[in-house]
């Protein structure tokens, strides 16, 4: 059953990132790319971790596809249906995509990973609380450094978008 | 039953697709969000070798976590940029934007 809908996740991912690639819309782009963080959510799901899907779609669907969605409109005029999408080295680029794919999943396929495991899939627990505690224990410094760095995003974008002052005056 | 392969091969897969985008687009807001697909595969990754190597911990996913914010403020700066950039040149085509070379 878990397979199921494995494979059913799996294959709405794909598609709709195969879909995200080869889109000549950049709008159409960006809402494939919001259809593959749902099917990423459903793979956390499966895999036990609902705090991480929960974010995903808080973080991803919530606020970076429509901060992308944003810009995407305000820089609309050149993003246009008749304006070229692809550059000119799309063949090569299939060729590296694809062997470097093949190469992962050759590698995946050839190595043994079970005697390697200490174990399977475990039995559903919630593991948010744990999560929360690694956070303000174990994981506080890398915590408090990612904090700092959020700030400075937003004020270095601030900083960026922003119109001199200079130039009103 | 789910083993670990089938989640690094479609780990994989998305991180294909996602180099293929980031060569192939002009628009860098295209590029961007090939990023993120990127990031998602690596998270996927994460996460999974987390569940089926440390059943009892829950190292990939605060991985998985440290990796979205970082992620987030990539694609914030990223945009930013962007717009920047297409406020003074009128352009958001990555094959465009030379103003940095000599």
């Amino acid at each position: 059953m878990a397979l199921v809908i494995f494979y059913l996740l799996s294959f709405l991912t794909v598609v709709a990132a195969i879909l995200m690639v080869t889109s000549r819309n950049i709008f159409h782009s960006a809402l494939y790319l919001a259809a593959v963080l749902f099917g990423v959510a459903g793979i956390f799901v499966l895999l036990n971790s609902y705090f991480l899907a929960g974010i995903q779609v808080l973080i991803y669907i919530g606020a970076v596809i429509v901060l992308t969605i944003f810009v995407i409109n305000l820089t609309h005029k050149i993003t246009g249906a008749d304006v070229p999408q692809f550059n000119k080295q799309i063949v090569p680029a299939f060729v590296v995509s694809l062997l470097s794919t093949v190469l992962i999943i050759l590698a995946v396929l050839k190595t043994d990973w079970f005697h390697r495991m200490q174990g399977g899939n475990v039995a559903i627990v919630d593991n948010t609380a744990l999560i929360g505690k690694q956070f303000l224990t174990d994981f506080i410094i890398p915590f408090e450094v990612i904090s700092v760095l959020l700030l400075a995003a937003l004020i270095g974008a601030i900083v960026l978008v922003a119109k001199d002052r200079g130039d009103e005056k | 039953m789910i083993t670990l392969g089938h989640y690094v091969v479609l780990s994989a897969i998305l991180f294909g697709i996602g180099i293929f985008g980031i060569l192939t687009r002009r628009n860098a807001i295209g590029i961007l969000m090939s990023l993120e697909l990127m990031f998602n595969a690596v998270n996927i990754n994460m996460v999974s070798f987390s569940k089926f190597f440390t059943p009892e911990g829950v190292y990939g996913e605060l991985f998985a976590i440290f990796i979205i914010a970082v992620a987030a403020a990539e694609s914030v700066l990223g945009l930013a940029i962007i717009l920047a950039i297409y406020r003074k040149k009128q352009t958001v085509n990555a094959d465009e934007m030379n103003i940095m070379k000599y």
